[in-house]
């Protein structure tokens, strides 16, 4: 490793930079705001087992306030007990992937993922319904009505479900994306 | 995850991203991660060459976990070993000419100014703001270059060659047009100077500032020699040439978004729930008004599609009503942006009458053009905001009528005050004034130093009207709303940031600037601090006094269309300045060209100065030998690119076709297994059991 115990080596970062989108300001940076999350001061964090919980990571005030960010711990945790916590080179993916010089196939992917509530790989009429739920918020007050939700899940069916089997799979999802001008600079998350 | 190896076979097709497709589109429906990307385990590192994507960029566009990243890079990295010296420099070349590509990129964005600013704006504000900001940044770079460009060819010979070199050509004019005197006689009250920098006149007149100060020196030294005047003349139409450049260049990369994403309807409802949401908003306040704003956006969204279906429900006798109204509103609003036009024609008119005029009155009678424009601007897009909504069209028609009777309104005020100026200046109504020197030279002994004066007001006015309405109306206007809880002030509300009168203003502010600018060379260097300035302001403002916007304005054809409304205001400008080179005598007692019939006749003067193969050459090619040709060609190139363009719309359209086919095929065959699983369940039963 490198001479001081707190530093990434050069070779990591070199690979890092390789294998995602990031600049090497930007990994360093992510490295010193994970290490603030992680809790034993004294070890370094191994980078590719040490993990920082949930909780944690929700509280970055980045995500604090996304209605998503609980979805986004769950897409891109690489953790056996499929429990959302992340390591450092699942925060590094993470960040990749919300990073300025992302692709589109990219973020489409990922963002086909967190909107796939139930993780069964398409987008059914329960995973719309809250995913709208999410964008309107959850208080009673800003949801929309039976009727309203009713009408729009059936029109975004009707406009984006090209094989007609009731769900919105991939392809049919980076379809409707790859129409949107906004959407590469809207899926953004930057330190 | 399963990594299942593919068909060699499919790696001949015509199409560079089919094998993406083609492993997307694999679906199992029972295992989990079904979507999850394959990947080519046995395909070398040279056949992926081939398709022209290098090793290292790939890596990172697969959406898999770093740990499944590292080990592919090991499998292509043990691949290697088959290839030819060739082919390992090439891919050494581009890998250094990526990495060099890269730390360019990084070392450039230190130049790009307010990015961190403008990050932050787009985050909360969404893409209609952002986009503001970002043609307001290119505005400011754009006219600072200008401002390069003239100090360089212009200002800075000028200043150094002021005492050496000799005018061209002695004049036989008759002696009361020369007479031409700014600096002011005797003693002045101090705060003439502060009137003179608001106005432009007094000590400023006679200065670098204007059109007057500069003279026509020749210099020529036995290898060195510069014509000033002719540096003035091709510094100008180079100066436009350029802003024409830079324009189209950004409007190309706009239109080419706006083209391969197709146009979007305005209603599409899973657009809006799939691209809606911005991961970059921070904080809680921001994210609930996100939020309430999407649900606004949804509710209007669906309601509007409801009014349709009634619409589409209407009879014949109700849709006839319709439209006369429809006819008799545009009527209304044509009629009111004539009155403006009217109104400030009488006012331009009024003012050069009272020009005369010392003091505060004077500086009054001065900006009252400017008052009258921005007065109207102001009153008569609210007026036909009004009569919009009783035209009863769509929402998004709406606004798109709104705009461009308001582009209307800006532009051609403009023009109707500079038409004004120029039948003054040149006698349009009254003959009598302008028989000794072919202008109005009683009134205007230096004609083109007081267009320039004109062009300079209407900038200083138009910066210190967004400072006033920033500090007298829309802070008290926020204090009021947060402090005072009444049902008035509640309904009134924080302040929107409405994006399409602002960018008015920045295409009415630059026009401006691009007309006085033969006038008033420094004129583009004023505009750059004046939009520095104005970025700032607006920035304030925007994050102390204004909420998010409720509709949101579509970014990527807003940038276009931004741009084409410069270009409108560009044309206008153009206009008047060939106008201004060719039709109207130069003043004969100030300024570089006052030997001259007109400004554009220094060029033919000078050009039979050249040697005779520089004549002959030019000469060659302005003749029609040359130029049919070259007509011929550019025709030919035009109809290739214009095919070519068809055949790709074609392809699309093909692929989008064979894109739903393939979703039926699968829809099919699934039904296909599912009945043949069904009659073979008994049998394929008894085999689990043996396994």
């Amino acid at each position: 490793m490198g001479s001081s115990t707190s530093h990434l080596s050069k070779e990591n970062v070199s690979e890092y930079q390789e294998l995602t989108f990031l600049t090497k300001q930007e990994i360093l940076l992510a490295y010193k705001r994970f290490m603030e999350l992680y809790e034993d001061k004294k070890n370094p964090p191994d980078p590719r087992v040490s993990r920082v919980s949930l909780d944690k990571i929700v509280k970055l005030p980045e995500l604090q306030s996304n209605p998503f960010r609980e979805r986004i711990c769950h897409v891109f945790s690489t953790s056996e007990l499929k429990d959302g916590s992340l390591s450092f080179e699942d925060f590094l993916d993470l960040l990749s992937a919300f990073s300025d010089s992302a692709t589109l196939e990219i973020k489409s992917h990922y963002a086909f993922r967190i909107f796939d509530f139930d993780d069964d790989g398409t987008l059914d009429r329960n995973d719309l319904e809250k995913l709208v739920n999410r964008l309107t918020g959850e208080t009673d007050d800003t949801r929309l009505t039976k009727d309203e939700m009713g009408q729009l899940i059936s029109n975004i069916l009707e406009e984006s479900d090209i094989d007609k089997d009731g769900t919105v799979n991939l392809s049919e999802f980076q379809h409707v994306i790859s129409r949107s001008p906004d959407f590469v600079s809207s899926f953004k998350i930057v330190l | 995850m399963a990594f299942e190896p593919q068909r060699q076979g499919s790696s001949s097709n015509g199409y560079p991203g089919d094998q993406q497709s083609l492993r997307l589109r694999r679906v199992s429906t029972q295992v989990s991660n079904q979507n999850a990307p394959q990947f080519n385990w046995t395909s070398t590192p040279a056949e992926k060459d081939e398709k022209g994507s290098s090793g290292p960029r790939e890596l990172r566009s697969i959406p898999m976990p770093m740990a499944l990243k590292r080990a592919v890079r090991q499998v292509q990295q043990m691949q290697v070993p088959v290839v030819s010296s060739v082919d390992s420099w090439k891919r050494k070349k581009t890998r250094f000419l990526l990495k060099l590509k890269e730390d360019v990129t990084g070392f450039l964005v230190f130049f790009t100014p307010w990015r961190k600013s403008l990050q932050k704006i787009g985050g909360n504000f969404g893409g209609g703001v952002h986009s503001y900001f970002l043609f307001l940044r290119f505005l400011v770079v754009l006219n600072f270059v200008s401002f390069l460009l003239i100090a360089g060819f212009v200002l800075i010979p000028s200043i150094v060659f002021r005492s050496v070199g000799s005018g061209l050509v002695n004049s036989t004019a008759p002696e009361n047009c020369t007479k031409y005197d700014p600096n002011p006689q005797g003693l002045v009250v101090f705060y003439t100077y502060l009137l003179d920098v608001l106005s432009g006149t007094g000590f400023m007149e006679y200065s670098y500032l204007f059109y007057g100060y500069y003279n026509n020196t020749v210099v020529e030294d036995s290898n060195f020699s510069y014509n000033i005047p002719l540096a003035y003349v091709f510094t100008a139409a180079f100066y436009f040439a350029f802003c024409l450049i830079c324009i189209t260049a950004r409007m190309g990369t706009a239109a080419r978004v706006a083209v391969a994403t197709g146009g979007s309807t305005v209603g599409s409802y899973s657009m809006i729930v799939f691209t809606v949401w911005n991961y970059s908003c921070l904080g809680d306040g921001n994210t609930r008004l996100k939020q309430k704003n999407i649900h606004y956006r949804l509710q209007v969204d669906l309601e509007e599609e409801r009014i349709k279906k009634q619409a589409a429900a209407l009879t014949l006798r109700q849709k006839l009503f319709l439209y006369t109204l429809r006819v008799f509103m545009g009527v209304v609003a044509f009629g009111l942006i004539i009155g403006a036009f009217w109104c400030i024609s009488l006012a331009s008119n009024f003012s050069q009458q009272n020009s005369g005029k010392e003091g505060i009155q004077g500086l009054f009678f001065q900006y009252l053009p400017s008052i009258v424009i921005t007065t109207a601007n102001f009153v008569v897009p609210l007026l036909c905001d009004q009569i919009a909504v009783r035209e009863q069209y769509a929402p998004s028609t709406t606004v798109i009528v709104a705009l461009l009777r308001a582009v209307f309104l800006r532009l051609v005020s403009l023009a109707v005050l500079l038409f004004t100026l120029w039948s003054q200046i040149t006698c349009y109504t009254n003959s009598e004034e302008c028989k000794l020197c072919q202008y109005n030279y009683q009134k205007y002994p230096c004609w083109e130093t007081r267009v320039g004066q004109e062009m300079y007001k209407l900038t200083l006015f138009d910066l210190l009207i967004n400072i006033a309405v920033l500090v007298l109306v829309e802070f008290p206007r926020r204090i009021v709303v947060d402090h005072w809880s009444s049902k008035l002030a509640q309904w009134v509300g924080r302040q929107e940031f409405v994006v399409p009168s602002n960018v008015l203003g920045l295409v009415y502010g630059q026009t401006v600037v691009w007309t006085g600018a033969l006038f008033c060379p420094l004129l583009p260097g004023i505009n750059a601090i004046k939009f520095v300035i104005l970025f700032y302001c607006k920035k304030v403002t925007l994050f102390y006094n204004c909420q998010p916007p409720l509709k949101t304005f579509r970014s990527t054809t807003s940038a276009f269309f931004f741009l084409v409304v410069l270009l409108f205001g560009w044309g206008l400008a153009t206009l008047v300045m060939i106008y201004s080179l060719a039709a109207i005598h130069p003043s004969m007692a100030c300024g570089p060209f006052r030997f001259f019939p007109s400004i554009w006749s220094i060029v033919p003067t000078s050009f039979y100065m050249l040697s005779k193969t520089s004549q002959e050459f030019l000469f060659f090619i302005g003749s029609q030998a040359f130029s049919v040709p070259l007509f011929v060609l550019s025709c030919v190139v035009m109809f290739y690119f214009i095919a070519l363009c068809s055949v790709y719309g074609k392809n699309v359209a093909l692929l989008r076709a064979q894109l739903k086919l393939e979703g039926r095929d699968k829809q099919f065959l699934v039904k296909q297994i599912a009945e043949l699983s069904q009659k073979l369940q008994i049998p394929k039963h008894n085999e689990e059991i043996e396994d």
